[in-house]
């Protein structure tokens, strides 16, 4: 036996102050209230029992005494903090692995996974040995440590009550991972993983983690996984047509039994759809909603079972998506007529075209972006971007290359956005010229014969570059000629490009800001503000909730705010149904056992409940007048 | 209370009770209903006279004594001789005044608890008084505690009363009880003997029984009203005290406790036994008044028990 708390000398030194104290009080004669009595011959007879047990009393007072003084030294004792001297010695480190992902927001346990699960972690706390230390770790898509490696319950129970459960799924690879370093040169480590079970494919992860002795343990939470999803939700305009839309869903029924679910489908906030559907046991049904023409920003999909009630995780059924913000483009066209480019203008409602031939002067006002058709002339800072037309050698973007005939692309950047949904392999080209890109120039199709089509920036003002009259070639026959046209509008004025209609929650969000910002700050469904750094002209934010986001790009008259939308999206995380062991491999995680040998055991606490007990049998010995 | 009386003794009873409050009209009233009711009761046999033991010239025959010479002719009874042939003189009870004393207990221990029992005592003597007074009796009132502290001399006629009242009014509880020696001085004063009404509450640390056999002794006919005091037996005491007797100042420490408080009332109970006891074996008419009891109530409590008015 040894004390942690006041050193032994101390201690009794206190003891015997306290002790002469008490004892002094106790001999001092306890003043009696003086009290008037008609004929104290009387109260004889009554004295004259009192005397045969005097005895007896004078007993009871030495009794009294004693009682005191044992309470006195297990106050003390209590002070000491006595602990078991083995328990100062080889304590546990154990490593709490808190399942944070979707799933553990079920709610076929009461109030819902996660809470249980942090009621179980408390268990777990409260119950450890005096020298056992534990380090709670939010399991996420990244594991989170809430704490420091403690054995102190007062720091590890605010970080139990911060537990909570996101709309990612659990990495529980990353989160072995973690623990294993964390446990690295502790002696006898543990890792306890509390969890629904729901963690992916473990013979994966057991091919990657290597415990290095640490043994696992396994809490499961959990009873049942009656679910239906919204697995899949995206949404995009038509490209020629974007008033209009098309949604793409796919709803999951992760159930071993046949349901009947109602789909219901929101634009701005007001219903467009309700339709009702089987799904067959652990069905996945792919819908497409097209040519909808309800909604101009958001989109939301809501699933429930139809007969009303909702399922055991809610987070699942519900979905976001978010449609780019549309507003007019300002075109100049500077041409001496081109009727396949009056055309291809003509498709797109949303762009104020103005037409002005060579040489008249231009327009003093802002323009998003400048068509000049087969000439190059010097632009005002007021045009925002240039879109050039076999332009002359004299005034060119680009430097003019040696001349070329009868060529087409035969490398082109697929993913550009000025590119997308282009099919441009068989396109013949009379003649035309190759171009000579700069250094910082970005070549976005060449043919085997030098660079026809080239973007990149001067003085500010970006630029795309076709090296050859449209006219000559059957380019301007095709589909992708208005397609080319559109795509470099939008890509000047920044709309549509590379338009992602919602996010995966849990992974990392690389979100399009304009190019000249540096910061961004990121508003989450429930109103947390988040600055998140900006590279490469993308923000990056790892996003775990579900919703609408809004993003705020720059800063004071120059900020510049869009919304975007995020979904859990994840049929894994949405297959609930729990688990009641974990195995990695051949290895299974052993049960916790609460309450087992060497759990906490605070000798102090009982001895100042042994004190409370004494006290109180004191108090009703005393008034019953059986110690006085 | 405040804080400091836990520490000192209880107070003294207080004396600001307006005395004349105890012999208010309504009280007198009762007195001559008491009176009315006493005739009622006692008439025909027990007329206001009361006769002495003395034989004597009185009206109602006694006994017959043999003739001596010298003695009256006219008191021969001669039908006696006639029948008999002796001479046999006829003795008559002598009528003499009753002197009725009633000696109140004005000790301190009378005035404990509110002097609930000191003005219950003055109520009896006063309604006895008056009785007595309206039957042409000698009533002689004394106050007593260890001596003769006060004296209403002896009058007679129910328009003394208010004397009595006065008497009574004036008397003050003090002083240790001490029945023995204040009644040996209270039989050497009155040589005329007659009916002694002790009202006390015979709490007399040298025994009650010393003041009862001071009267029986010198040929007084002693009746005794012990004044109780139910809360006296049963006192609300808790925890631990220091008791100390109001008036010999005797002290004892203990902590009361319910069984405490049961022992005590059982010795209490025992302690009036006792009391009872002796004076049944002494033929001494015995009679307690409760406190609670309206005092005329138990005047016609004792009236039916007797003794007082023959």
């Amino acid at each position: 036996m040894v004390f942690a708390g006041l050193p032994i000398t101390e201690l009794l030194a206190l003891a015997g102050g306290a002790a002469t104290l008490t004892v002094l009080l106790y001999v001092l004669k306890l003043r009696r209230r003086p009290v008037a009595v008609p004929f104290a011959r009387i109260w004889d007879a009554v004295f004259r029992d009192r005397q045969a047990t005097e005895l007896f009393s004078k007993l009871r007072r030495l009794l009294s005494l004693l009682f005191q003084l044992a309470l006195l030294a297990l106050l003390i004792l209590a002070l000491g903090d006595p602990k078991p001297k083995a328990a100062l010695f080889d304590g546990r480190h154990i490593v709490v692995l808190v399942d944070g992902s979707a799933s553990m927001k079920a709610i076929d346990v009461k109030p819902n996974r996660i809470e249980v699960a942090k009621a179980e972690v408390r268990k777990l706390v409260h119950g450890l040995g005096s020298a056992d230390r534990a380090l709670i770790v939010e399991m996420g898509s990244l594991p989170s440590p809430l704490s420091t490696m403690s054995s102190d319950v007062t720091e590890l129970d605010p970080a139990i009550d911060s537990l909570s459960a996101s709309d990612t799924r659990a990495d529980l690879e990353r989160g072995l991972a973690f623990a294993v370093d964390s446990l690295r040169g502790l002696p006898k480590g543990e890792i306890v993983v509390v969890s629904d079970g729901v963690l992916g494919d473990l013979s994966e992860v057991a091919k990657h983690v290597d415990l290095s002795g640490a043994a696992l343990k396994f809490v499961p939470i959990g009873k049942s996984g009656n679910n239906v999803a919204i697995s899949q939700f995206s949404v995009r305009r038509y490209p020629l047509d974007k008033s209009r839309s098309e949604v793409m869903l796919e709803v999951a029924n992760t159930n071993d039994k046949a349901v009947q679910v109602e789909l219901t489908l929101l634009g701005d906030g007001t219903i467009i759809d309700v339709s009702r559907l089987g799904l067959g046991p652990n069905e996945r049904l792919p819908r497409y909603y097209q040519d909808l023409a309800g909604a101009s920003r958001t989109l939301e999909a809501k699933i429930r079972f139809a007969d009303g009630h909702a399922d055991d995780l809610p987070a699942d059924d519900h979905a976001f998506a978010l449609m780019p913000e549309r507003h007019r483009a300002r075109v100049l066209l500077i041409s001496r007529g081109n009727t396949y480019l009056d055309a291809a203008l003509l498709l797109d409602e949303y762009l104020d075209v103005t037409t002005v031939s060579p040489g008249q002067p231009l327009p003093a006002e802002h323009f998003d972006v400048a068509i000049l058709d087969g000439v190059a002339e010097a632009l005002p800072d007021t045009v925002a971007a240039a879109l050039y037309l076999n332009p002359p050698a004299e005034g060119s973007p680009v430097k003019i290359g040696h001349p070329i005939k009868d060529f087409g692309f035969d490398t082109w950047e697929k993913k550009s956005p000025i590119l997308r949904f282009l099919a441009l392999g068989d396109v013949q080209v009379a003649d035309g010229h190759a171009f000579v890109p700069a250094a910082s120039d970005h070549v976005l199709g060449a043919s085997d014969q030098g660079p026809i089509l080239v973007s990149g920036a001067r003085a500010g003002h970006r630029f795309v570059a076709l090296g050859f009259d449209p006219r000559n070639s059957d380019l301007v026959l095709r589909v992708a000629w208005p397609l080319f046209v559109l795509n470099s509008i939008n890509a000047f004025v920044e709309e549509d490009t590379s338009y992602v209609s919602s996010f995966r929650t849990g992974d990392v969000w690389r979100i399009p800001v304009p190019s000249s910002v540096d910061s961004a700050t990121v508003v989450d469904p429930h109103g947390g503000h988040h600055t998140v750094p900006v590279k490469e002209g993308r923000a990056i934010y790892l996003g775990e909730e579900a919703g609408f986001y809004k993003l705020v790009a720059g800063s004071g008259t120059e900020a510049v705010t869009s919304e975007f939308a995020a979904n859990l999206s994840d049929l894994a995380e949405s297959s609930i149904t729990p688990v009641s062991e974990l195995a990695l491999g051949t290895a299974r995680a052993n049960p916790v056992v609460f309450g087992a040998p060497g759990s906490k055991r605070e000798l102090w606490v009982y001895l100042l409940a042994a004190v409370l007990a004494f006290s109180v049998v004191e108090w009703i010995t005393y008034h019953r007048r059986v110690t006085v | 209370m405040g804080f400091l009386d836990l520490f000192r003794r209880e107070a003294a009873p207080r004396t600001s009770r307006r005395e004349h409050q105890l012999f208010d009209d309504e009280f007198q009233r009762k007195l001559e209903m008491l009176a009315l009711v006493s005739r009622r009761v006692f008439a025909g046999r027990l007329r206001a006279e009361r006769r002495s033991k003395k034989k004597g010239s009185g009206l109602e025959f006694a006994d017959h004594r043999d003739y001596v010479p010298g003695d009256d002719f006219r008191s021969v009874d001669w039908n006696v001789y006639q029948r008999f042939g002796k001479l046999l003189v006829r003795l008559y009870e002598e009528e003499e005044d009753l002197s009725i004393y009633l000696i109140v207990d004005c000790s301190t221990s009378m005035g404990f608890g509110g002097k609930k029992k000191f003005d219950q005592a003055r109520r009896l003597c006063a309604a006895l008084a008056y009785v007595g007074l309206a039957n042409l009796d000698r009533v002689t009132i004394v106050g007593v505690n260890d001596a003769v502290i006060s004296r209403m001399p002896t009058t007679r006629g129910k328009g003394r009363i208010f004397k009595v009242f006065e008497f009574l009014s004036q008397l003050e509880s003090r002083g240790v009880t001490d029945l023995g020696a204040a009644l040996k001085t209270f039989v050497a004063q009155h040589k005329r003997r007659g009916l002694a009404v002790l009202f006390s509450d015979l709490y007399d640390p040298a025994g009650f029984e010393a003041g009862i056999n001071m009267l029986r002794f010198n040929k007084f006919e002693p009746y005794v009203v012990e004044l109780v005091d139910p809360a006296e037996a049963r006192p609300a005491l808790k925890g631990d005290v220091r008791i100390y007797d109001c008036e010999t100042g005797e002290e004892r420490e203990l902590t009361v406790t319910e069984g405490m408080l049961d022992k005590m009332q059982l010795a209490v109970g025992e302690y009036r036994a006792s009391i009872e006891r002796f004076c049944v074996q002494k033929q001494v008419p015995y009679f307690p008044a409760d406190v609670n009891t309206p005092f005329d109530e138990l005047v016609l409590r004792v009236f039916r028990r007797g003794g007082f008015l023959r």
